[in-house]
């Protein structure tokens, strides 16, 4: 009878576990497919999809490499990924093209070792120009406002290993990239860094004639990468120095508002 | 006589429905901070509509939130500090100052055994210090711009630790993680109240008049309707003259609409009288906060901030009001200080 009992048991827990299993799939929604290149730049992702800090975060992630940044902004924009690591010379022609694309965070942009070639202003700005940012596509293909801040989250995670324990975090995405950097020379930042996207793009001429002031403004969606920063410095606190770095570093809108006024309230005011 | 009677009133409803239809309609939004609560008085009181303007209010939990439902225009107006509206204007969004909410409010908190050294009217007592503090809040800002005035090199002669809330700047004084905290209202009424904290300094005492939350606007609706946001600033200065003159009940319209403790308005309204709702648009306050932001480095590129502060609009508003009661001694006073800051 005992044994029967414990075998019934038994039974109803091998049962249970797919059930868990999916019910754990089923609470990190479907996998957001996000592009990236053969490209150092693009390890933040690799690391934050490899490390688990994206499914830390509650986000899915199924990596879908590209060849160049013209093939994977085009399938971003066709609803066929979900956000994508690419080159931030060619989202912004792009954007000044009139492509319905938002940055929301960063990657890595790679340094000559030469320091003369620092000189060299061409030089420099190519560089630059084939830095890596993470971008969604406008409007309704892009994931929700939640689910971006959750992956730059995942992205200053993996910021922080990668400055604190670089060796075993190339490591782990050394299979990715078909020229890992050597040490030192490529510069990470997480964030959307709107005065950088400004003097690139206005170092490329795009602004032209006619166009708004605030155009690239509405496509550097720098208050993700503040939230995650926000998220992060609620959650840990400033002991950690990146932290306290990128948290020095970053123009953000302060948190003015006594707690629990967070709820949003219409007041009619119609009869006054 | 009741057909009369029924006649009558059909036609007050059908009159009120018309004219209150016809009204121009302002979506307005603000942050429940105590010093915001004219929006409340003036619509409490009826000076929206005396004035010939309906308004609905919108409450956001964040200035950042505000001001994208601003620049995204589903608001019309908002009050939303004065950072935030600068970093956006930076940014190259279309937003003109128009008017005032608030002014002063911030305060240095620390704890009992420190209050001794850190008194007297000097700043000099807060070099070598190490501050807590919002980054990029007013009291951020206008700390180290009465620094500069008081020719200290804040830079070197005082350390700052950037905390992301307030809540974090009281915990970190709490603990005597910093010597010193700056807060803004109502927190050091309850950091006072809930921890037994003290407010060394108001700023106030080293930066008489310095402007905290800004009213801010779409540029081209401004352009386009002057006349009713006119309108809207003559609300709120008849609304501040309330505020000036019925104490009693202005707190309790303020409690009732930001949902802070009635104590702690009143103590930080009209007992220490920290902050003062006020409507004037200070504009020379903002430029200087302009500047104050570019001297901690947190704006890089200079910018004619000028082109988006609209003074105009305010001073019609006030001659209005003071045209229908030139002897207004309250109106009298806001004319000398429009002068003075604008």
């Amino acid at each position: 009878m005992a044994a029967a009992w414990a075998r019934t048991i038994l039974a109803a827990l091998l049962l249970m576990l797919p059930l868990a299993a999916v019910a754990g799939a089923a609470s990190l929604g479907a996998p957001l497919r996000l592009g990236y290149l053969d490209h150092p730049g693009t390890a933040l992702c690799l690391i934050a999809a490899d490390k688990g800090y994206f499914k830390a975060e509650g986000v899915a992630v199924r990596l879908v490499r590209f060849a160049d940044t013209a093939e994977g902004l085009a399938v971003l924009g066709a609803g066929k990924i979900d956000l994508g690591a690419f080159g931030v010379g060619e989202t912004l022609r792009q954007i000044a093209d009139g492509k319905g694309l938002r940055i929301i965070g960063g990657g890595g942009t790679e340094r000559t070792a030469d320091p003369l070639a620092e000189l060299d202003e061409a030089a420099v700005r190519e560089l630059e120009n084939g830095g890596i940012v993470v971008v969604v596509a406008e409007g309704r293909r892009a994931p929700g406002k939640e689910t971006m801040t959750r992956c730059v989250t995942a992205l200053i995670r993996a910021h922080q290993a990668l400055l604190k324990e670089p060796e075993t975090a190339w490591h782990s995405v050394a299979r990715q990239i078909s020229q890992p950097a050597a040490a030192g020379s490529v510069h990470f930042d997480p964030s959307a860094d709107y005065r950088r996207m400004e003097r690139l793009w206005r170092s490329a001429n795009l602004q032209g004639e006619g166009r708004p002031r605030d155009f690239l403004t509405s496509h550097v969606y720098e208050e993700i990468y503040c939230d995650a920063l926000d998220r992060l410095v609620d959650r840990d606190g400033l002991q950690d120095e990146v932290l306290q770095k990128l948290f020095r570093e970053a123009v953000c809108v302060p948190d003015c508002c006594p707690p629990d006024s967070k709820k949003r309230n219409k007041t009619k005011g119609g009869s006054s | 006589m009741k057909r009369i009677t029924m006649f009558v009133l059909l036609l007050s409803l059908v009159a009120s429905t018309v004219f209150g239809a016809s009204l121009p309609k302002l979506r307005v939004g603000y942050v429940p901070e105590p010093a915001h609560g004219l929006y409340f008085v003036a619509k409490e009181k009826g000076y929206f509509k005396e004035e010939g303007v309906d308004v609905d209010l919108f409450q956001f939990g964040s200035a950042a939130e505000g001001l994208a439902a601003l620049k995204a225009e589903k608001l019309d107006v908002g009050t939303f500090g004065t950072t935030a509206p600068l970093l956006f204007i930076n940014k190259g969004s279309e937003f003109t100052f128009i008017g005032g909410m608030m002014i002063g409010g911030q305060a240095m908190i620390t704890r009992p055994e420190r209050l001794a050294e850190l008194s007297g009217k000097d700043l000099k007592v807060y070099k070598g210090k190490k501050i807590g503090l919002v980054k990029l809040s007013t009291g951020d800002v206008i700390f180290k711009g009465a620094l500069k005035k008081a020719g200290i090199d804040y830079r070197k002669d005082v350390s700052f630790v950037e905390f992301g809330t307030v809540a974090a700047v009281v915990e970190a004084v709490k603990k005597g993680a910093v010597d010193a905290g700056l807060v803004y209202p109502p927190h050091f009424s309850l950091a006072e109240k809930n921890y037994g904290l003290k407010v060394a300094h108001y700023i106030e005492e080293f930066y008489p008049d310095y402007t905290c939350c800004r009213i801010v606007a779409h540029t081209k609706e401004v352009n386009a309707h002057p006349e009713t946001y006119r309108k809207f600033l003559a609300a709120l200065i008849k609304a501040y003259k309330f505020y000036k003159t019925n104490p009693d009940e202005t707190v309790k319209i303020y409690t009732r609409a930001l949902k802070i403790d009635e104590d702690i308005i009143r103590n930080e309204t009209y007992v220490k009288r920290v902050a003062e709702s006020n409507p004037d648009p200070l504009r020379k306050g903002i430029l200087d906060f302009w500047k104050h932001i570019q001297e901690a480095g947190y704006i890089t590129q200079d910018y004619p901030i000028d082109r988006h502060i609209n003074t105009d609009i305010y001073k019609q508003a006030l001659d209005s009001v003071i045209k229908r009661e030139p002897k207004d001694k309250i109106y009298q006073q806001m004319l000398t200080f429009y002068r003075k800051q604008n």
